[in-house]
C-alpha cells in the first residue's frame, strides 16, 4: 500500500543545514499495524508530515497506492488527503464549536458528498466506536477517550485507506489510552483499516504488528510481533528502545 | 527596576498598538475628531459667521458629550478584552515576584503610553480635520477659504481634559480588576468564558419569534410622527434588538438540527457554527452595537432630510434679491419702498399685486389628483407683464404667451399634475386655453408669495376687475442685500405688523443663504459628528473582536486542511463567515432605519425633498455613507483574517 523510498530531508539555510531524514525506506502493506518509535528529534514527525503530504521530501519518493504523492500538484492534495487520509492527533484536533457528530461529518463535507447521506454514515461508524451516545454533544462536554475515539471515526468515516496517528495517547491517561489502543487494533482487524502510528511510547508500539524504530533521521531497527504475546513484544521493543540509547524515561 | 519596568511598559504598549492596529487607529482618528470639533466649538472666527451661530458651541459641546461617553465606552471595552486575553502573561509577571499593585501599574502605564501617543497624533490630524471643517463651513457661508495652521491651544487642552477622562475611567476599572485578581485568576481567566458556549431551547426560540416582531412594530410607531409613539417604538426596536442576538444563535443551530442534508452541504457547517458560537459569546454585545448602527443611519438620514429641508425651502424663497410681500391690499407701500431707495441701490423691480381668481377650478383639480392644500380661497393669479418682469428680476429666460392662452407656474412637485391640466378659464368673459407650464423657483410658499404651490399667469387684460390677494415687490439689486438693510426692514415689518395687526414677509437672498447655512452648521455637523463617532466604536468592536479570534481561526483552518480542505473552500467558509459576521448587526439597523429615513423626507411640504433631496436619493446617500465607514473596517479586518489565518499551500 505505501511505499517509503529513499527519502530525504534537509531544513535550514544553506550555510546551516540540518538533515531529518537520511534515506529512509521502508513499506506498508494493506491491513498493516504499523509503529515508528524513536527519541525526541528522530525525525518521526518529520516522517509523518512528509507522508500525510504536510511537507514536501527534499530526495526520494513516497508512494500511496502506486501514486507518487510527491509530485502531485497543489490542487490533488487537498483532494488526495481527505480521499486517502486519515489522522488521529495527540491533542484530538476536533473543532470546539462543532458536536462530536458535525467533527466526523466534516470529513465527509469536505468531499462536496451527498450531504443527505452524512448523518447516517456518521452514526454508523460511530456505533462501531461506541461513541454513538454523545454524538449530539460538543467536546468540551466529554472526556479524552471519547474525543479521541470521535478523532478515529473522522479518520475513517470518509473510507479512507490509510489512518495516520501522530501520538494518539500522548493526552490519555492509562485506561483511556488502552481503550483506544484496542479500537485501534480492532479497526485494524476487523475493519481492515491501514494503521500507521507514531509514538515514543512503549506500551503503545507493543499493540502495533511491527515497529520501526527511528534514530537522527535513520532507520535504526525494526522488529516484527509476529504470533508473540503483547507483552513479550513490549519487552523486545524497550530492548531494542535501551540500545538506541534513548532518554531513560522513554524506556522506563 | 524601575528603567526594565518603565522599558517592559514601552515594548508592551508597541505590540499592543501593533496587535490591535484597528484600535490604536480608531483611538488616533477619535483624538482627531474630538480635536477638530472642539476647534470649531472654541472657534471665535466660527462664532462671527452669523448671529445664529452663537448656539454652534451648545450644540457641538452637547453633541461631545455624548461621543466622549461612546468613545469612553470604546476604551473600556477594549482595555477590558486587552486584559482578559493577555491575563496569562499579567498572572507569569506575577508567577515571577510582581506585586499585584506593580501589574496593574504596568498595565495603567503602557496602556496610557498607547492612548498618549493616539493624543499626540490625533492632534496633528485633528489640525487637519478642523482646516477641512472650516473650509466647510466657510464655503457653506460663501466665505472664502484661507489656510491658517493654527489649532488653539484651547481645543488642545479640552481634548487632553476629554482623553484624560476616557482613560482614566477604563484604565481605573482594569487597576480594580487587576487588583483583586490571584494568580490562578488571571491565568485562567481566559477560561472563565468558555463553558456553555451553545445553548438551545424552545424558550428562546419564541424570544425570537417576539423579538423579530416586537422590533417591526418599534419601527412602525417610530415613524407615527407622535412624540410619545416615538419613544414608545424607540424602545420596543432596542428590546427587540437585545432580543433577537441573544435568541439567535440558539435559532440557527434548531433550524440546522431539523436540515441535516443542508447543514452538511458545502462549507455551511463551518460558517454556522463559527457565527452562532461567537454570537453565543457576544449576543448583548452584537444587539449593543445593532443599536448604536441604527442611532448612526437614523442620525445621517435625520441630517440629509434636514439639510435637504433647509435646501429645498431657501432654494425657492432666495429666488430674489429682495422679495416683499405685503398682506393687505389697500396700504401705503412707501413704508419699504422709501428705505429701500435710500440705502439699497436696485437694478431692476417691479411692484405689483396678486390677483383672486372668481373661484377654484385648478385648486379643485390639484385636491383631487395630489394631496393638496392651501391658504388661498380661489386660484391665484398673476398679470403676464409682472409675469415677465418677475422672470427677468429672477434671471430665468423669456418665455412666451400665446393669444388668448394662460401659464400656469407651479413648483415641479406639482409640474405632472399642472401638465395633466387641459381645461380652460374663464376671467372677465375671456376664456384661455392653456398655454404651458414653468417650475422655475418663484417664492411659492407662505401667504404673501405667487400663490401656494401654483399661479396663474394671464393676459394683463384678464385680469382687470379682479379682487387683489395681496401686494408683492421684488427686486435685484447692485448687490446682494447686507444683513443690517435686512434687519432694518424687518424692524419696519415688525412696525406694520405692530400698527396693522398684518403680517408681511421679507425675503433676501443673502438672508436665506446665511439662514440654510447656520442651520446646516448648527444640526448636521452635530449629528454626522456624533454619527461618524459612532459607526468608528461599534465597527472598532466588531473588528477587535474578529481579529482576536485569528489564532483560534488559524488553528482551525491548518486542522482543515491537514483533513484535506481545499484551500477555495477556506477561503469561502472564511468569507462567509466574515460577510455574515458584519452583515448580522447591519440588516436589522437597515431594515430599521430605511423606512425611516424614507417616511422623514416624506414629511416637508411638497416640493422640498425632490431631485436629490427626494426620500430614495437621501436614503441611499444615508447608506453610502454609514457603508463608507463600517467598509473601511471590514476591508482592514478581512485584510488581515485573510493574510494571518488561511494556510499557504505546501
Amino acid at each position: 500500500m505505501l511505499h517509503v523510498q529513499n527519502i530525504e530531508k534537509y531544513y535550514g539555510t544553506k550555510n546551516n543545514v540540518t538533515k531529518a531524514l537520511d534515506r529512509v525506506s521502508f513499506t506498508v502493506e494493506d491491513g498493516e499495524f504499523l509503529a515508528i518509535m524513536g527519541a525526541s528529534g528522530s525525525g518521526k514527525t518529520t516522517l509523518l508530515n512528509c507522508i500525510s503530504t504536510i511537507d514536501t521530501v527534499s530526495a526520494g519518493d513516497i508512494l500511496l497506492d502506486g501514486v507518487s504523492v510527491s509530485n502531485l500538484p497543489a490542487a490533488e492534495l487537498a483532494r488526495f488527503r481527505r480521499e486517502r487520509l486519515g489522522f488521529v492527533f495527540q491533542d484530538f484536533n476536533l473543532l470546539d464549536t462543532l458536536t462530536i457528530e458535525e467533527n466526523i461529518g466534516l470529513a465527509l463535507t469536505l468531499g462536496h458528498g451527498d450531504a443527505g447521506a452524512v448523518q447516517g454514515r456518521v452514526r454508523e461508524v460511530a456505533g462501531k466506536l461506541g461513541i454513538t451516545d454523545i454524538l449530539g454533544k460538543f467536546p468540551y462536554q466529554v472526556s479524552g477517550g471519547q474525543k479521541q475515539r470521535a478523532a478515529c471515526a473522522r479518520a475513517m468515516v470518509a473510507g479512507q485507506s490509510l489512518l495516520l496517528a501522530d501520538e494518539p495517547t500522548g493526552a490519555l491517561d492509562s485506561r483511556a489510552s488502552k481503550n483506544l489502543l484496542e479500537i485501534m487494533t480492532e479497526m485494524n482487524r476487523s475493519m481492515g483499516a491501514t494503521i500507521l502510528m507514531v509514538t515514543h511510547d512503549a506500551y503503545s508500539a507493543s499493540y502495533a504488528k511491527r515497529v520501526l524504530f527511528l534514530k537522527d533521521g535513520r532507520v535504526f531497527n525494526e522488529i516484527l510481533r509476529g504470533n508473540r504475546g503483547r507483552s513479550v513484544f513490549y519487552h523486545e521493543i524497550l530492548d531494542v528502545l535501551a540500545a538506541l540509547g534513548g532518554d531513560v524515561s522513554d524506556v522506563l | 527596576m524601575s528603567v526594565t519596568y518603565f522599558e517592559l511598559s514601552a515594548r508592551n504598549a508597541k505590540r499592543q498598538a501593533r496587535d490591535y492596529l484597528v484600535y490604536f487607529a480608531t483611538v488616533v482618528l477619535a483624538a482627531a475628531l474630538l480635536c477638530a470639533f472642539n476647534g470649531l466649538l472654541l472657534s471665535g472666527e466660527v462664532q462671527t459667521l452669523s448671529k445664529s451661530m452663537n448656539m454652534m458651541p451648545l450644540m457641538l459641546g452637547m453633541a461631545s458629550a455624548v461621543v466622549v461617553c461612546v468613545f469612553g465606552w470604546l476604551v473600556s471595552y477594549a482595555t477590558g478584552f486587552m486584559l482578559s486575553r493577555r491575563s496569562r502573561e499579567l498572572g507569569t509577571y506575577l508567577l515571577i515576584g510582581l506585586e499585584n499593585k506593580q501589574v496593574a501599574r504596568l498595565f495603567f502605564l503602557e496602556n496610557l503610553a498607547v492612548g498618549g501617543c493616539a493624543l499626540a497624533l490625533g492632534l496633528v490630524l485633528g489640525d487637519v480635520l478642523y482646516q477641512a471643517l472650516r473650509a466647510i463651513l466657510l464655503a457653506l457661508f460663501g466665505i472664502p477659504y484661507q489656510f491658517t495652521l493654527a489649532l488653539s491651544l484651547p481645543a488642545v487642552a479640552l481634548t487632553a481634559v476629554y482623553f484624560a477622562l476616557i482613560y482614566l475611567f477604563a484604565l481605573g476599572r482594569s487597576r480594580r480588576r487587576i487588583r483583586k485578581m490571584n494568580i490562578h485568576g488571571l491565568i485562567y481567566f481566559e477560561k472563565q468564558n468558555q463553558g456553555a458556549v451553545i445553548r438551545s431551547g424552545k424558550g428562546r426560540r419564541w424570544v425570537f419569534a417576539a423579538s423579530v416582531v416586537l422590533a417591526a412594530a418599534g419601527t412602525v410607531l417610530l415613524m407615527s410622527g407622535s412624540g410619545e409613539l416615538g419613544l414608545t417604538g424607540a424602545g420596543c426596536v432596542i428590546v427587540g434588538l437585545y432580543g433577537f442576538f441573544i435568541s439567535f444563535a440558539s435559532g440557527v443551530p434548531a433550524f440546522f438540527d431539523r436540515r441535516p442534508a443542508r447543514k452538511y452541504k458545502g462549507v455551511n457547517l463551518l460558517v454556522f457554527r463559527t457565527l452562532t458560537a461567537k454570537l453565543a459569546t457576544m449576543g448583548v454585545l452584537m444587539a449593543t452595537i445593532s443599536m448604536i448602527f441604527t442611532a448612526t443611519l437614523m442620525a445621517e438620514g435625520t441630517g440629509l432630510v434636514l439639510r435637504g429641508l433647509f435646501m429645498g425651502r431657501m432654494s425657492e424663497k432666495a429666488c430674489f434679491d429682495l422679495y416683499i410681500g405685503m398682506g393687505e391690499p389697500e396700504r401705503d407701500r412707501s413704508v419699504y419702498l422709501d428705505y429701500i431707495e435710500a440705502h439699497i441701490p436696485v437694478e431692476e423691480d417691479v411692484f405689483y399685486q396678486v390677483y383672486n381668481s372668481p373661484d377654484d377650478q385648478f385648486m379643485a383639480y390639484l385636491k383631487e389628483t395630489n394631496n393638496y392644500y392651501s391658504f388661498y380661497e380661489q386660484d391665484p393669479i398673476l398679470r403676464w407683464s409682472d409675469y415677465a418682469a418677475l422672470r427677468s428680476i429672477a434671471g430665468y429666460p423669456p418665455v412666451e404667451l400665446g393669444e388668448g392662452q394662460y401659464l400656469i407656474h407651479c413648483i415641479s412637485a406639482l409640474e405632472k399634475d399642472a401638465r395633466g391640466y387641459t381645461r380652460p378659464i374663464s376671467l372677465g368673459g375671456i376664456t384661455l386655453e392653456p398655454g404651458g407650464v414653468h417650475t422655475e423657483h418663484l417664492l411659492q410658499s407662505g401667504v404673501t408669495g405667487q400663490g401656494h404651490g401654483y399661479i396663474l399667469v394671464v393676459p394683463d387684460r384678464a385680469a382687470e376687475g379682479l379682487s387683489v390677494h395681496h401686494l408683492a415687490y421684488a427686486a435685484k439689486t447692485a448687490e446682494p442685500v447686507p444683513y443690517e438693510d435686512f434687519y432694518n426692514l424687518t424692524v419696519l415689518m415688525d412696525q406694520v405688523w405692530e400698527n396693522t395687526g398684518r403680517a408681511d414677509q421679507i425675503n433676501t437672498e443673502a438672508s436665506e443663504k446665511d439662514e440654510l447655512a447656520s442651520q446646516t452648521a448648527l444640526t448636521v455637523f452635530p449629528l454626522f459628528y456624533l454619527a461618524l463617532a459612532l459607526t468608528m466604536t461599534a465597527a472598532a468592536i466588531l473588528t477587535i473582536q474578529q481579529l482576536s479570534e485569528s489564532e483560534r481561526y488559524r488553528r482551525q483552518f491548518a486542522l482543515l486542511q491537514k483533513l484535506g480542505m481545499d484551500r477555495r473552500d477556506m477561503a469561502r467558509a472564511l468569507g462567509r463567515q466574515f460577510v455574515l459576521y458584519y452583515a448580522l448587526p447591519a440588516v436589522p439597523p437597515v431594515l430599521i432605519g430605511v423606512p425611516f429615513i424614507l417616511n422623514l423626507a416624506k414629511v416637508p411640504e411638497p416640493g422640498v425633498m425632490v431631485g436629490l433631496r427626494s426620500p430614495a436619493a437621501i436614503t441611499a446617500f444615508s447608506l453610502a455613507l454609514f457603508f463608507l465607514v463600517y467598509g473601511l473596517y471590514i476591508l482592514m479586518a478581512y485584510t488581515s483574517l485573510r493574510r494571518n489565518v488561511l494556510p499557504q499551500d505546501r
